[in-house]
C-alpha cells in the first residue's frame, strides 16, 4: 500500500519535472522580466540608494517620508482626479457609440474605424497635435470658443485648466478602446431578448436602461479596471504636453516617480513610491476581479 | 381575446420571398398551429403578426383592427420564443412583471398579476430565483408567464418546446393544451413537428416554400390531405407514394391504375379530372396495411421486409417494393423476420389518389 502510493508520487513528480522543464523557458523570462525588477523595487524602497553616494538601509523612512510629503500627497490627489475624470467620462462615451454603431447602418465600419484610429495613433505624436489644439493664441480649441462667443482659455498654462486639459485627450484616445470592448459585449446579448423586450413594450431608452446596461455590467468592470490602472499610470502625455506644471498642478504619481528617480537621483524614494502605486494597483484588480467573478455566478 | 386575419401577406428578404400572399383567417379562441419543413416560412409569419418584422405586402388584422404599421409593444400578442428569451439577469419576478412595468401599472397591481401568472404556470416557490438557477421547462414557464401577465389577444409561440428533451415536451404539450383551455384565448403556435401539430392544433395550417399547402382541422388534413406535400408531411411514419398510370374507369366512381409492382390497382375515385393515360401517384399510409391476402374490397401485394422496428404497441416494417421503400405499421407484435417475404392487404377506401399535378382527388371513405 505505501510501496504504491510512493510509486504514484514518484510518477506524478516526473510526469511534473517533464512539465516544468518545458515550462522553464517561459518561466525563466517571466522570472527575470518580471518577478526580479518588481522584487527589487520592494528591496530599493528600504535603501536610501542614489547612485552617488554608497547605499545605506533606511528600513521604512522612504515610507513615512512620502506620508508627510505634501508634493506626494499632491501628485495623489491630481492621478485620482484625472483617473476619475478620464474613466466615467471613456465608459459612457464608449457605451453610447456602441450602441449606435451596434445597428446596422450605412458607413458603420467605417465610423467604428474613425473612432477607433485615435487609440492607433502614436501617443507622442497625438500629444504634439493637442499641443497646438490647445494653444492660447492662434489654437482651433480657442478659436472655436471665441466663435461661439465664449472667452479663449490658457488651457494649459492655468493650474485649473490644465489637467481638465490632460482628461479631455485621454477621453478622446480612450473611449475607441471603450467602444471596441463594449462592441464585443452588445454582441454576446442575444437578438431575441431585444425583441422580447420590445413586445414587452419597452422603448428605446427602456431597453438601454433595463437591458442593455445591466446586461453589460461584467465588461462595464472589466473596463472599468483596465480605465483605472491605465489611468494611475498615465506618464507620456504629461511628460510632452505640461512637463507637470503649471504649478505641480499636473503632476502624478509615476510623473513624480520618474522625476525623483532620475531627475533628483533618489531611486529608493521614488522605489517607495512606486510600490504603493503597485500594491494600490494590485488592490484594484484583485476587488475587481472579485465583483465580476460574482457577476457571472 | 382576439381573431387573426392575413390578407395577402407577402415577405421579401432581397431577391428571395419568404413568403408569399398568404390569406387566412384564425378565429377567436382557436389553437392555430402552423407547420412545416425548415424554412418554409413558418416563423417569418409568427414575426409579421407579432410586428417584429414589417411585411413587404398585405395587412394584417387583430381582432377587425389593422395592425400592419404597428410597433411589436403596441399590438395585442405575446410571444413565447423557443430559447425562452428570458432576461437573465434579472429575478423569474422581474421577468414576469417587466411587461408591467413597462405598462406603469402600480406597484401592488403588478404585484397581484405576477402571482397570479406565476400560480398558472406553477413558479411561486421560484420567485426570487434568477433563470440561470432553473431548468428548461421552468425556464419555458417563465415566457409563458410573461406572456399571461399581458393578457394579449393572441399568444404567439415559436416552436416553444423544441428545447425541451422528449418526455418534458410530452408533459408541456399537456400542460398548454390545458392552459388554451382555462384562457380561452386565441394561439398560433409555430413547429416543425407534425406530432405537435396533430396532438396540440384544432386547425393546422401546413406551410412550404412560403406558401399555405392546406388548412384545417388535424383529421382532415389526415384523412383528405389537398396534395402530396401534406400527405406526406402529415402522418408518422410518412405515407407511401407508388407511381402509376390511370387506367379506364371501372364501375361506380372507381378508377384503375397501372402500378408497376404492384398490378393493376382499382381504387375509389371521384369523377374529377383524370384522364386515361395521365401519370398519377397512389398514396397508402402504413398504418393501412394489414397482414394478409387479397379480398374483394382490397388489393394485396407481398413485401420482403429489410429492417423490423418492434415498438411493442407497433411493428414498422421498413421493405423495397417496386424498387421504392415502402413502410408498413402493424399493430402488436407479428412475428416477422428481415428477408422472409409476407403477404399484405390494403383496403381500396384507404388508397389516396393524386393527379398529375399532384392535387389529392377526394376519395369515398367507407361508411
Amino acid at each position: 500500500m505505501a510501496s504504491r502510493s510512493s510509486a504514484t508520487a514518484t510518477g506524478a513528480f516526473n510526469q511534473n519535472l517533464g512539465a516544468y522543464l518545458f515550462l522553464a523557458p517561459a518561466l525563466l523570462i517571466l522570472f527575470l522580466s518580471l518577478l526580479l525588477p518588481a522584487v527589487a523595487t520592494i528591496g530599493m524602497s528600504l535603501t536610501d540608494v542614489s547612485f552617488l553616494r554608497p547605499t545605506t538601509f533606511v528600513g521604512l523612512d522612504n515610507y513615512l517620508r512620502l506620508l508627510s510629503d505634501g508634493r506626494f500627497q499632491q501628485a495623489v490627489g491630481n492621478t485620482t482626479y484625472y483617473t476619475l475624470g478620464v474613466t466615467l467620462p471613456t465608459m459612457v462615451l464608449g457605451l453610447l457609440a456602441a450602441v449606435a454603431l451596434n445597428r446596422r447602418f450605412p458607413f458603420r465600419i467605417a465610423f467604428r474605424t474613425i473612432f477607433y484610429l485615435p487609440v492607433l495613433t502614436s501617443l507622442i505624436a497625438a500629444a504634439v497635435v493637442w499641443v497646438y489644439l490647445y494653444e492660447p493664441y492662434s489654437g482651433p480649441m480657442n478659436g472655436f470658443l471665441v466663435s461661439l462667443g465664449l472667452p479663449p482659455q490658457p488651457w494649459l498654462q492655468s493650474p485649473d485648466l490644465a489637467m481638465t486639459a490632460l482628461i479631455i485627450m485621454a477621453v478622446w484616445r480612450d473611449f475607441g478602446t471603450a467602444m471596441i470592448i463594449y462592441l464585443a459585449g452588445l454582441q454576446d446579448i442575444p437578438e431575441e431578448i431585444y425583441e422580447a423586450a420590445r413586445l414587452d413594450g419597452a422603448g428605446r431608452l427602456a431597453i438601454l436602461r433595463r437591458i442593455t446596461v445591466p446586461m453589460l455590467s461584467s465588461v462595464t468592470f472589466y473596463l472599468m479596471i483596465i480605465l483605472i490602472v491605465q489611468s494611475f499610470q498615465v506618464f507620456g502625455a504629461i511628460y510632452v504636453m505640461t512637463g507637470g506644471g503649471p504649478l505641480g498642478s499636473t503632476e502624478t504619481i509615476v510623473f513624480q516617480m520618474y522625476q525623483t528617480a532620475f531627475g533628483y537621483t533618489e531611486f529608493g524614494y521614488a522605489a517607495a513610491m512606486s510600490t504603493v502605486l503597485f500594491f494600490v494597483i494590485l488592490l484594484f484588480s484583485i476587488v475587481g476581479t472579485k465583483i465580476m467573478r460574482r457577476g457571472e455566478a | 381575446m382576439a381573431e387573426l386575419e392575413l390578407s395577402r401577406v407577402s415577405k421579401t428578404y432581397g431577391a428571395f420571398n419568404a413568403l408569399r400572399d398568404v390569406s387566412l383567417k384564425i378565429g377567436d379562441g382557436e389553437f392555430a398551429v402552423f407547420v412545416g419543413p425548415s424554412g418554409c416560412g413558418k416563423s417569418t409569419l409568427l414575426r409579421l403578426v407579432a410586428g417584429l418584422d414589417p411585411v413587404s405586402e398585405g395587412q394584417i388584422a387583430i381582432g377587425g383592427n389593422d395592425v400592419t404599421t404597428r410597433q411589436a409593444g403596441q399590438r395585442p400578442v405575446a410571444m413565447v420564443f423557443q430559447n425562452y428569451a428570458l432576461y437573465p439577469h434579472m429575478s423569474v419576478y422581474d421577468n414576469i412583471a417587466f411587461p408591467l412595468q413597462m405598462e406603469r401599472r402600480s406597484r401592488q397591481e403588478i404585484k397581484q398579476e405576477v402571482a397570479r401568472a406565476a400560480q398558472v404556470v406553477q413558479l411561486s416557490t421560484r420567485l426570487q430565483d434568477k433563470p440561470a438557477k432553473l431548468s428548461g421547462g421552468q425556464r419555458q414557464r417563465v415566457a409563458i408567464a410573461r406572456a399571461i401577465v399581458r393578457k394579449p389577444g393572441i399568444f404567439l409561440m415559436d416552436e416553444p418546446l423544441s428545447n425541451l428533451d422528449a418526455a418534458l415536451r410530452m408533459e408541456m404539450r399537456s400542460e398548454l393544451t390545458q392552459l388554451h383551455r382555462r384562457l380561452g384565448s386565441t394561439m398560433v403556435y409555430v413547429t416543425h413537428d407534425q406530432l405537435e401539430a396533430m396532438t396540440m392544433a384544432d386547425r393546422i395550417v401546413v406551410l412550404n416554400g412560403g406558401k399555405v399547402e392546406q388548412v384545417g382541422a388535424p383529421m382532415e388534413l389526415y384523412h383528405n390531405p389537398a396534395n402530396l406535400f401534406v400527405a406526406g408531411f402529415i402522418g408518422s411514419p410518412p405515407m407511401n407514394f407508388i407511381a402509376g398510370v390511370a387506367g379506364s374507369i371501372a364501375g361506380e366512381a372507381m378508377l384503375r391504375v397501372e402500378a408497376p409492382g404492384f398490378g393493376e390497382v382499382t381504387v375509389p375515385y371521384d369523377g374529377s379530372a383524370v384522364r386515361t393515360g395521365d401519370k398519377v401517384t397512389l398514396g397508402i399510409r402504413p398504418e393501412a396495411v394489414t397482414l394478409g391476402d387479397a379480398t374483394d374490397d382490397s388489393i394485396s401485394f407481398s413485401i420482403v421486409p429489410d429492417i423490423i422496428e418492434r415498438l411493442g404497441l407497433h411493428t414498422i416494417v421498413h421493405s423495397e417494393s417496386g424498387g421504392r421503400p415502402f413502410t408498413a405499421l402493424f399493430n402488436g407484435d407479428p412475428r416477422l423476420r428481415p428477408g422472409e417475404q409476407i403477404h399484405v392487404r390494403v383496403p381500396r377506401t384507404q388508397i389516396y389518389l393524386f393527379d398529375q399535378d399532384g392535387v389529392g382527388r377526394s376519395r369515398q371513405i367507407a361508411a
